[in-house]
């Protein structure tokens, strides 16, 4: 629990004397590790938030385009596959099959290789569209279960071309006099995947850096929704005291008491799937830490000596919260608000884990690592990454606001 | 009720109530007063949260049977739920029966699956819950205030640097993820424990389910074999929600141990040359420990939320589980059953860590 280091005592008075940015920057008294938390913490920080808001200029595709074929291991080279003809035939490449009245290609079915050539078919035919010209690449697909059936199929005449990966094809020819490899299906995939790929042909690197863009956006603006509604109602149950404090503190503590991630779960499944959704449900959901933080503040700050300075000098209670108690309680929301980025962050992360929250095609970490928890014993990256870079932007927010908890917390600072 | 339900309100009632009464017995009137005071506050405490679900299910638009379950029926027919469910009933009447409702602990019918009571499936669900997240709670208490303890004593050393970046780095990693790369080394890779369910099937078949805790049901019936694959089944799951927490306990316990260090009865003791072990491990974390204890209950939202993210990993039929599917089903009764029954937990746990704190807490005993 976070909240439970925070300060107890104004920083008003410290602040006032040396200025935030001062103290920051000449820091004499940050003792061991806080200032390189702050100063990593810091960077990797403004690191997430800038590919977060920019992930166009880093990502290399789509996050949602089948960039390459499924399952590729990170920095795999990907199989484009060949093809095998009749010895007296002279085929070459896909190209050679353009204009030709539905080539009759067998492949086996389900097979990368079959894929590709659909693929590359389709490419050249859309190519010679754009050109105007008509020569376009029609296929006839025959499937065959195993390669066995596919290259009996081949001899016997009833297709002209077999599409299969190399070794096949090398073990194919062995068998078989009279076939030879034409070439190679396609000459543009020797691509590799920094990260690898999903099962359905996305590239994890471009999904892990779009899925920022959603963990910077839930990051700070639930938070910012908590600020918004916990910070008045702490100033105004703290400030009035009473019959109003008393009901606004146990109806928030009751929520307080509740698990987070299970409110969280509630709201969004009664609010429906969307981005927007999610940020209100944690929105809500952190509203009591900053009721609480910032009610135990004002009740401390109303007792000062220049509240009541103020208050015998006639100043009315609106002034008094506004211009003496109000500036007090800021710095402690807002290093509150440094902690809550990561919370926020990782609570989020749970849901669209758990498959609430976020429509399904959006590029989101969580939901990346739910789909890989489904391969996970042929494709460790896809378990492996998403969650590293969930741990990364926590783990960065978290230094720098427990950083900031540290040095501005006089009670643990001198320690 | 359910047996299951009814084992688990013994097993945390009686020790509850010796708490209470030992409390009465001993304690003067200030510990009366107070105990007497956080019991009643249970009260608005579960009616809060009772509210705040009924606010959430039906005062929001949207209506139950819009969904593509009952979107199949007929007109007539969903009409026929509405009118079951009461939500044709003018929204003060709906809300007073289910405040009715939550008292007796009556949930309804399940909308999907078996269509049983709300509260039979949940007796059967809520144990597996309570099978995980006691033994989770535990070890992290244990490991917690052991390497807490360990980081205090040698402060700004190596070892302390270390451990509190291991309590920064635990309280970053999500939980789901923690769960999955277990399962990925001890599971996929090593293949030294299973990576879900509760038991193996072809052991379960021969356990009654009594309790529905699975490692009472086998010691019970004497089936060491049982035992044995239910303490595997519990390894993975366990150490994911362990892990997660005990960086809390080990950062608080440092911090507080390290202040106690500092008071005049520790230095007084070491003056009288009492031995460094027994003044850290006697004096210094007996005090420290006091804290500690008063974040257990706060720690209880945590682990409840860790369990639905774990049950969910590893496939544990608990409650949290329980809870998704019917999300994803629109079961709209058994949702509303499921998050009233952690509205009880929580509460429930809060008054016991908080009746355990005025008994620990000597300057509450007064």
């Amino acid at each position: 629990m976070t909240d439970t280091n925070l300060p107890l005592t104004p920083l008003s008075a410290e602040l006032t004397r040396h200025g935030l940015l001062r103290r920051i920057l000449r820091a004499r008294r940050w003792y061991g590790a806080d200032w390189w938390m702050v100063a990593i913490g810091g960077a990797m920080a403004a690191a997430f938030v800038v590919v977060g808001v920019i992930p166009g200029a880093f990502a290399p595709h789509h996050p949602q385009a089948q960039a390459g074929p499924r399952l590729l291991a990170p920095f795999e080279e990907s199989f484009g596959g060949v093809m095998i003809v009749l010895s007296e035939d002279t085929l070459t490449e896909v190209t050679d099959l353009a204009g030709e009245d539905r080539v009759p290609i067998g492949i086996v079915a389900g097979s990368d290789s079959g894929q590709a050539l659909r693929d590359e078919a389709d490419r050249i035919s859309d190519e010679a569209r754009a050109a105007g010209s008509d020569l376009r690449v029609r296929l006839r697909i025959n499937r065959y279960e195993t390669p066995k059936e596919l290259l009996e199929a081949l001899m016997a005449g009833d297709v002209r071309v077999a599409a299969a990966g190399s070794d096949i094809a090398a073990q194919g020819i062995n068998d078989h006099p009279g076939i030879r490899v034409a070439g190679p299906i396609t000459e543009q995939s020797t691509e590799t995947f920094p990260l690898g790929t999903n099962q359905i042909g996305q590239d994890i690197l471009s999904r892990i850096i779009w899925g920022t863009r959603i963990a910077v956006l839930v990051g700070f603006v639930a938070p910012i929704i908590s600020i918004c509604i916990g910070v008045p109602l702490g100033l105004i149950a703290g400030f009035s005291g009473g019959r109003v404090d008393r009901l606004l503190s146990v109806l928030m503590d009751s929520v307080y008491a509740f698990p987070s991630l299970i409110l969280a779960i509630a709201i969004t499944a009664v609010l429906g799937p969307s981005l927007l959704n999610v940020i209100v449900a944690l929105g809500v959901v952190y509203v009591p830490t900053y009721f609480r933080v910032i009610r135990g503040q004002t009740l401390i700050t109303k007792e000062l000596l220049h509240v009541e300075a103020a208050r015998s000098l006639g100043a009315r209670s609106h002034q008094i919260l506004r211009s003496f108690i109000t500036p007090n309680v800021i710095p402690s929301a807002v290093i509150l608000f440094s902690v809550s980025i990561a919370d926020a962050i990782l609570t989020g992360a749970g849901l669209s884990f758990l498959g609430l929250g976020l429509p399904p095609d959006v590029a989101d970490w969580g939901r990346d690592l739910a789909r890989g928890q489904a391969s996970i014993t042929e494709a460790w990256w896809l378990v492996v990454i998403p969650g590293a870079m969930i741990t990364l932007i926590v783990l960065s927010f978290t230094l720098l606001g427990e950083g900031l908890v540290e040095i501005f917390n006089p009670k643990l600072r001198d320690r | 009720m359910p047996f299951p339900l009814v084992f688990i309100a013994i097993m945390f009632g009686i020790p509850l109530t010796a708490a209470v009464l030992y409390a009465f017995l001993r304690g003067g009137p200030g510990l009366r007063r107070y105990i007497v005071a956080r019991i009643a506050l249970t009260v608005p405490m579960v009616l809060i949260l009772g509210s705040l679900v009924f606010l959430l299910m039906r005062v929001i638009p949207g209506d139950p049977t819009d969904s593509d379950l009952f979107l199949q029926m007929g007109a007539e027919q969903r009409e026929q739920i509405r009118e079951d469910l009461g939500l044709n009933d003018p929204l003060v009447i709906q809300y007073w029966t289910f405040l009715g409702d939550i008292i007796t602990l009556d949930f309804g019918d399940s909308l999907t699956g078996s269509e049983r009571p709300v509260l039979d499936e949940i007796g059967e669900r809520f144990p597996a819950t309570m099978e995980l997240v006691i033994p989770a709670a535990i070890v992290a208490l244990m490991v917690g205030v052991w390497t807490g303890t360990a980081a205090a004593r040698r402060r700004r050393s190596p070892t302390d640097l270390g451990l509190r970046l291991l309590s920064v780095a635990a309280s970053a990693l999500p939980l789901f993820w923690v769960g999955l790369m277990l399962q990925l080394i001890f599971g996929v890779a090593l293949g030294w424990a299973p990576v879900s369910g509760r038991i193996d099937p072809i052991v379960g078949i021969e356990l009654d389910r009594i309790t529905n805790l699975l490692v009472v049901d086998s010691v019970i019936q004497g089936n060491w074999e049982a035992l044995q694959s239910v303490a595997l089944h519990l390894a993975l799951p366990v150490a994911t929600i362990a892990f997660a927490l005990s960086g809390t306990y080990l950062r608080l316990t440092r911090i507080n141990v390290i202040e106690t260090l500092q008071q005049d009865y520790i230095l007084a003791a070491r003056a009288r040359g009492v031995t460094d072990r027994r003044v850290i491990y006697g004096y210094g974390l007996k005090n420290a420990m006091i804290p500690v204890v008063t974040i257990m209950g706060l720690q209880v939202a945590i682990l409840l939320g860790g369990a639905v993210l774990t049950e969910t990993v590893f496939s544990w039929p608990g409650m949290g589980r329980y809870l998704i599917e019917r999300i994803f089903a629109r079961d709209f009764t058994a949702v509303q059953g499921g998050i009233v029954v952690f509205a009880f937990v929580v509460a429930i746990a809060s008054l016991m860590v908080d009746i355990i704190y005025s008994l620990v807490d000597p300057r509450i005993r007064l």
